[in-house]
């Protein structure tokens, strides 16, 4: 088990409206939302020491300017002392959080800068292309490539096989994608904004039977960025402190096809360390944020962390319990199906957003008195599971 | 778009004696002398324990349809031409996971863990991929 609980928070936040945004150039992306997360910290942007950019996959050039200190330089940060990218794809977000706080545990960082851009939308060759590109990103070119496999394919079998093994429906599966839609109705920053149904769901399109299209994140362009310091200093910042409690993960495959349960993957080990690090239980925890891209990966993860049953989250989605007012809270953005995908960006705006719960700045979409958030993200294929737990007092 | 290049794989060297197998038509995987682990896919010394005392053995070619689904659109452009097709996971017996497709039967028909065996499908002079359909 992790040591790390309670040392260091998140302090500020900072987020563009997910879209297409052609008229921009990706670094706008970036420096935006990253002078939005410095001054909602309270932080002035000359004590941030550390500037930790995610992976940005529309352009190697701009990924190269990230990993190169052009933020450093853009956004004018006189003393910083290390730029270093990390980057787990979908992952990241996670990720980023858990490396920041464990440099300033060790007191090799005081405040950390984790910014996400990408240009996802508007940056590719349109919607073929996109296609293409997550259909060799993250996917072996010698055992799945050759066989048309890409991430509808890769979503789909997790699929087939869960309601195969649990009795899902198709209708509660589409209930995920309904519950995300809800939240996205009352987040700005969403892309998809409009009411859907369970019925449009299932009349869309069937891309890889039995993932219709509506069951599909879309690509768009993003950014959204956060300020980690220590615990001391956060109680000193203008804003309720996002205090990082806990965090469990495991790596379970790099291709797809040698995961061992497609169902569960590595869920209920990983959180079942988060939640202990925390000293919290499911009950505890007030709103979960949890990485989605595709409905199966969301109800999944529900499951093994303990929020339903197997077999039975579907239900908890459909029932009302996961939408604005519902008991248990779930994917307050929208989620990647909703909000919209950005590349690594979908679990960075999932750290965000469990962060501003925690702080109470979630505006209509607000959690009422939300103490403790649970936040997921998983990379690649599905290679990990990763779990953080956040919440505004250290129990 | 109708007519795009077929995609090879990329070939790891390591694999090169699986890949002499297909174009035979043998399905082989490797077989770790030291700590008899059955190893797919190819690797240069044994996952489990670090053995470079590899053996290359011949797969009996059967297995179950771990899981499924039927591509109807949206694929990569170099499967448009393929649509519908199905992509698989199947367990071979030897114990040992691969994605493969399923041909040789209508999509409606193949379930999980239906049995199955495999087929040699030629993609070029160079390339057999092995693919699976509906056991005898
Ligand atoms: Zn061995």
């Amino acid at each position: 088990m992790s040591n790390i609980k309670g040392k260091a928070a998140i302090v500020g936040i900072g987020e563009i409206p997910t879209g297409r945004h052609a008229d921009k150039a990706a670094i706008h992306f970036a420096v935006a939302p990253a002078r939005e997360a410095i001054a909602d910290s309270g932080i002035h942007k000359d004590e941030i020491d550390f500037v930790m950019p995610t992976g940005a996959v529309f352009n190697s050039q701009f990924n190269n300017d990230l990993v190169t200190c052009r933020l450093v330089e853009e956004l004018g940060l006189k003393n910083v002392k290390t730029n270093a990218q990390v980057f787990a794809g979908g992952a990241s977000g996670s990720c980023l959080v858990k490396t920041a706080a464990s440099l300033i545990a060790a007191g090799i960082a005081k405040n950390v800068l984790c910014v996400h851009a990408d240009k996802l939308g508007t940056g590719l060759a349109g919607g073929q292309a996109g296609i293409d590109l997550f259909s060799t990103a993250g996917i072996s070119g010698e055992w799945e490539v050759p066989y048309g496999q890409h991430y509808s394919t890769i979503a789909a079998l997790s699929m087939t096989r869960y309601m195969y093994e649990t009795g899902c429906t198709p209708e509660e599966m589409a209930a995920v994608c309904v519950s995300n839609r809800k939240w996205a109705e009352l987040n700005p920053n969403a892309f998809f904004r409009k009411p859907v149904t369970i019925e449009e769901i299932l009349a869309s399109k069937m891309l890889s039977w039995p993932l219709n299209a509506k069951m599909s994140n879309m690509l768009f362009d993003g950014g959204s960025a956060f300020v980690m310091t220590s615990a001391e200093r956060a109680k000193d910042l203008p804003n309720t402190p996002a205090y990082l409690l806990g965090e469990g993960s495991r790596v379970t495959h790099f291709v797809h096809s040698q995961e061992k349960d497609i169902t569960r993957f590595g869920w209920a080990d990983a959180g079942r360390d988060a939640f202990a690090e925390a000293g919290l239980t499911p009950r505890d925890i007030d709103v979960a944020e949890i990485y989605d891209s595709y409905p199966i990966y969301e109800l999944i993860t529900f499951e093994e962390l303990g929020f339903a049953p197997r077999g039975e989250g579907g239900k908890m989605f459909a029932s009302g319990a996961t939408w604005p007012g519902g008991k248990m809270p779930t994917t307050t953005n929208g989620g990647m199906l909703s909000q919209g995908h950005t590349g690594a960006g979908g679990g960075v705006a999932l750290v965000v957003e469990a962060a501003r719960q925690i702080m109470h700045k979630a505006g209509d979409r607000q959690v009422p008195n939300a103490r403790f958030a649970v936040e997921t993200g998983t990379g690649g294929t599905y290679m990990d599971s990763q779990v953080t737990i956040f919440g505004n007092e250290i129990p | 778009m109708n007519n795009s290049p077929r995609i090879r794989p990329i070939v790891n060297p390591c694999a090169q004696p699986f890949w002499d197998g297909t174009r035979q038509e043998k399905l082989l995987i490797q077989h770790c002398k030291e700590c008899q682990a059955n190893i797919f896919y190819p690797r240069l010394f044994c996952p489990e324990c670090h053995s470079d005392q590899l053996d290359w053995v011949e797969s009996a070619g059967k297995g179950t349809v771990y899981s499924y689904t039927v591509v109807y659109n949206n694929s990569p452009s170099a499967f448009l031409q393929d649509i519908p097709y199905v992509v698989a996971i199947v367990k071979l017996n030897e114990g040992v996971q691969m994605c493969t497709n399923i041909v040789g039967c209508e999509p409606e028909k193949i379930q999980c863990d239906m049995p199955v065996e495999v087929v040699f499908e030629k993609l070029d002079d160079e390339f057999t991929l092995p693919k699976f359909k509906p056991a005898q």
